[in-house]
C-alpha cells in the first residue's frame, strides 16, 4: 500500500519534486544539529569537547559550565544587561514610532511627503556609517558601559515608525471622525481610540525590535568595554576569544547566549511570523 | 486656517519625539559623518586635509582588496539566498501545514540563536581538530584549513552567514507562495506541465515583488556584515575575508584613524546606495 501510494507521487509530481523534499527535509534537520551539538555539549568535561570520534552526547555530563559561567563569569549581568538594554529602547521605540506613525497615517500637515520619504530612507543608510561620529558623541555625554548610551541611538531607526503606519493606515477613519465629531482631541482619539486598536502591531514590534536590540552586536561591544556593563552577545563573545583554553566554557557560553532567543521565539511564535510580513527580522 | 494650524501643530507635537532622535542621532551623526571624512583626526591635532583621505584609500591596497572582498559577498550570498530559498519555498509551500512550519522552524533557527552564537559554533565545528575535518580526514579528503587558509576563509564566512541568513528569506517566501492558487497549479496539469515548469514559469514570476524586497534589504544587510568576520576569522587571513565595514571598524578602533574611518564608511554609503538603487526602480517601475 505504502509502496504504491510512494511511486503513485513520483508519477504525479514528478522526479524533481520528490528529490527536492527530501533534500530540503534533510537540510531543515541539517541546520538544526549545529545548535543541538551547541547545548549538548555545554555538559560535556573539557577533554570531551574536541574528543575524536567525537561524541554528541557526554558520557557523565556536568553542571561545572553552567556554574563557572553564572558565579565566576558575569553570565547573569550579562543577561541583566541585555534585558534592560532591549527594554530601553523598544519601550523607546514603540512610543516615538507610533505617536509618529498616527500623525502621517492619519493627520494631513505641512511637509508630509517629504518628512516622510527623509525618514523613510534613512533605513537604507547602513548605521555603521555613522558609527565614529555617534561612538564619539556617546563618549562625550559620559555614556559609554551604560544601559542608557547602549539603548538610546537605537531609538532613531525608522523601521518602528515604518511599520506601524502601515498597520495605523489598515485601521478605519469612521471611528476616529465621529469622534472629532464629538470634539475629541487628537490626543485623546490616539490614546483611547486608536492605541488599544494598535495592539496586535505593537506586539509585533515589541519582539521585533527587542530582538535586533538584543543582537545588536557592534555598537555593544564598543559600548561595553568593562565586563560588568557586557551585555550577553559581547560577554559570550569575549569568552570565546580569550586568551583561556578552556573551551567548555565557551562552549557553554555561546549555548547561554543561544538559550534566551530560542525560548522567545517559541513563547512568541505569531508574533515573529506576523512581524516578518510586516517589516523584517534580521538576524 | 486656524483649524489647519491647528492641525499641524498638533502633527507636529505627535511627531517630535521621533523627529529628536532621528536629527540626533541620524540626520546629525550623517552629516558630522562626512565632514569628519575631511579631516584629519589623532591625539594631537584636528585639520582639515579636504580629499586626502579618499586619495590615501584608493591607494590603498588593502582597502581595494577590502572593497573587491565585499563586492564577492554581496553578489554571491544574495544571489545563492535568493535561488534556494526559491527553490526550498516553492518545494515545500503547498505541503501540510505541519511540514511547512517544521522547514521553516528548521531553517530559521540559526538566524533565531544570533550571528554571534552561529559564528562561535561554526568555529568550533569547523576548526583544524574539529569534527568537519575529522570526518574529511575519515572520508580521505584530508584536512581542511575553513578558515586559516587564505584560499578558503572567504567562502567559510560566505557559507556561515548564508546558513545564519537563509531562514528569513525561506519565510518570506512561503508567505508570499501561500496566497497562490492551488487549483490553478493543478489546471496546469492537464497540458502536461512538470513541477519544474511550474516553479520557474509561474511561482517565480508571482512572487517576484518579494524577490526585489529580499534583493534590497540583503544587499545593504551584506555590506554591514560584520560579526561573522569579527569573530571567524578577524578579518584575515591576509586581509582575504575583510570587507569595507570591517575595513571602517578597524580603521575607527584599531588603528584609531578617525577621519579615514568617516571616509570609509562615506564610501560605504555611496556603495549601498547605488547598489540599491536599481533594485527600488525596478520595483516602483512593477508597480
Amino acid at each position: 500500500m505504502k509502496n504504491n501510494l510512494f511511486g503513485y507521487r513520483i508519477k504525479r509530481h514528478g522526479i524533481y519534486d520528490a528529490i527536492s523534499k527530501i533534500l530540503v527535509f534533510t537540510g531543515a534537520v541539517l541546520m538544526t544539529l549545529p545548535i543541538i551539538w551547541l547545548i549538548a555539549s555545554s555538559f560535556k568535561h573539557q577533554m570531551e569537547i574536541y574528543q575524536l570520534p567525537p561524541v554528541l552526547f557526554s558520557r557523565r555530563p556536568t553542571l561545572d559550565n553552567l556554574r563557572q559561567l553564572f558565579v565566576d563569569s558575569k553570565a547573569l549581568q550579562w543577561l541583566t544587561n541585555s534585558t534592560l538594554v532591549s527594554l530601553f529602547t523598544t519601550i523607546g521605540t514603540i512610543i516615538t514610532g507610533t505617536m509618529a506613525a498616527y500623525a502621517f497615517s492619519k493627520l494631513n500637515f505641512y511637509g508630509r511627503k517629504t518628512l516622510f520619504i527623509i525618514f523613510v530612507s534613512s533605513i537604507m543608510i547602513p548605521n555603521e556609517v555613522m558609527i565614529v561620529p555617534l561612538f564619539n558623541l556617546i563618549l562625550k555625554l559620559k555614556l559609554q558601559n551604560t544601559i542608557t548610551g547602549m539603548a538610546l541611538p537605537a531609538i532613531a531607526s525608522a523601521i518602528g515608525f515604518f511599520m506601524m503606519k502601515g498597520f495605523i493606515d489598515s485601521i478605519s477613519d469612521s471611528m476616529r471622525e465621529s469622534a472629532k465629531i464629538d470634539g475629541a482631541s487628537e490626543f485623546m482619539i490616539f490614546y483611547r481610540i486608536i492605541l488599544p486598536m494598535c495592539k496586535p502591531g505593537i506586539g509585533a514590534l515589541f519582539i521585533l525590535t527587542f530582538v535586533r536590540s538584543w543582537n545588536n552586536y557592534l555598537w555593544q561591544l564598543l559600548m561595553g568595554t568593562q565586563k560588568s556593563s557586557m551585555t550577553l552577545m559581547v560577554g559570550v563573545s569575549t569568552l570565546f576569544s580569550d586568551i583561556d583554553p578552556n573551551m567548555a566554557l565557551k562552549v557553554a557560553g555561546a549555548a547561554i547566549g543561544a538559550v534566551p532567543m530560542l525560548v522567545v521565539f517559541f513563547v512568541f511564535q505569531k508574533y515573529f511570523t506576523r512581524g516578518i510580513s510586516m517589516g523584517a527580522v534580521k538576524g | 486656517m486656524n483649524v489647519r494650524t491647528k492641525e499641524n501643530i498638533n502633527a507636529y507635537l505627535f511627531i517630535f519625539p521621533y523627529a529628536l532622535f532621528f536629527v540626533m542621532f541620524i540626520a546629525y551623526m550623517l552629516f558630522d559623518g562626512i565632514k569628519n571624512s575631511f579631516y584629519e583626526l589623532s591625539y594631537m591635532k584636528t585639520s582639515f586635509v579636504g580629499l586626502e583621505n579618499y586619495k590615501t584609500l584608493f591607494s590603498d591596497e588593502v582597502f581595494l582588496q577590502a572593497t573587491g572582498n565585499t563586492l564577492v559577498f554581496v553578489a554571491v550570498i544574495v544571489l545563492i539566498e535568493i535561488i534556494i530559498g526559491l527553490w526550498i519555498a516553492s518545494t515545500v509551500f503547498d505541503m501540510k501545514p505541519k511540514f511547512i512550519s517544521f522547514i521553516r522552524i528548521g531553517y530559521y533557527i540559526p538566524t533565531i540563536v544570533s550571528m554571534v552564537v552561529m559564528s562561535i559554533v561554526w568555529a568550533f565545528l569547523l576548526d583544524p581538530k574539529g569534527i568537519i575535518n575529522y570526518f574529511l580526514k575519515q572520508t580521505g579528503l584530508g584536512s581542511v584549513n575553513f578558515l586559516g587558509d587564505p584560499r578558503f576563509a572567504l567562502l567559510t564566512v560566505i557559507f556561515v552567514v548564508f546558513t545564519a541568513n537563509i531562514g528569513t528569506t525561506i519565510i518570506l517566501y512561503i508567505a508570499a507562495m501561500s496566497g497562490i492558487s492551488l487549483e490553478m497549479l493543478e489546471a496546469s496539469d492537464i497540458d502536461g506541465v512538470t513541477r519544474f515548469q511550474k516553479v520557474i514559469h509561474i511561482i517565480i514570476p508571482i512572487v517576484r515583488p518579494t524577490t526585489v524586497y529580499i534583493l534590497i534589504t540583503n544587499i545593504v544587510a551584506v555590506i554591514r556584515l560584520f560579526i561573522a568576520i569579527q569573530l571567524l576569522t578577524g578579518g584575515g587571513p591576509m586581509f582575504s575575508t575583510t570587507t569595507i565595514m570591517y575595513y571602517l571598524y578597524l580603521n575607527a578602533f584599531k588603528y584609531n584613524k578617525m577621519g579615514i574611518a568617516c571616509a570609509v564608511g562615506v564610501i560605504m554609503f555611496a556603495i549601498a546606495f547605488i547598489l540599491s538603487v536599481p533594485q527600488l526602480n525596478k520595483s516602483i517601475r512593477a508597480e
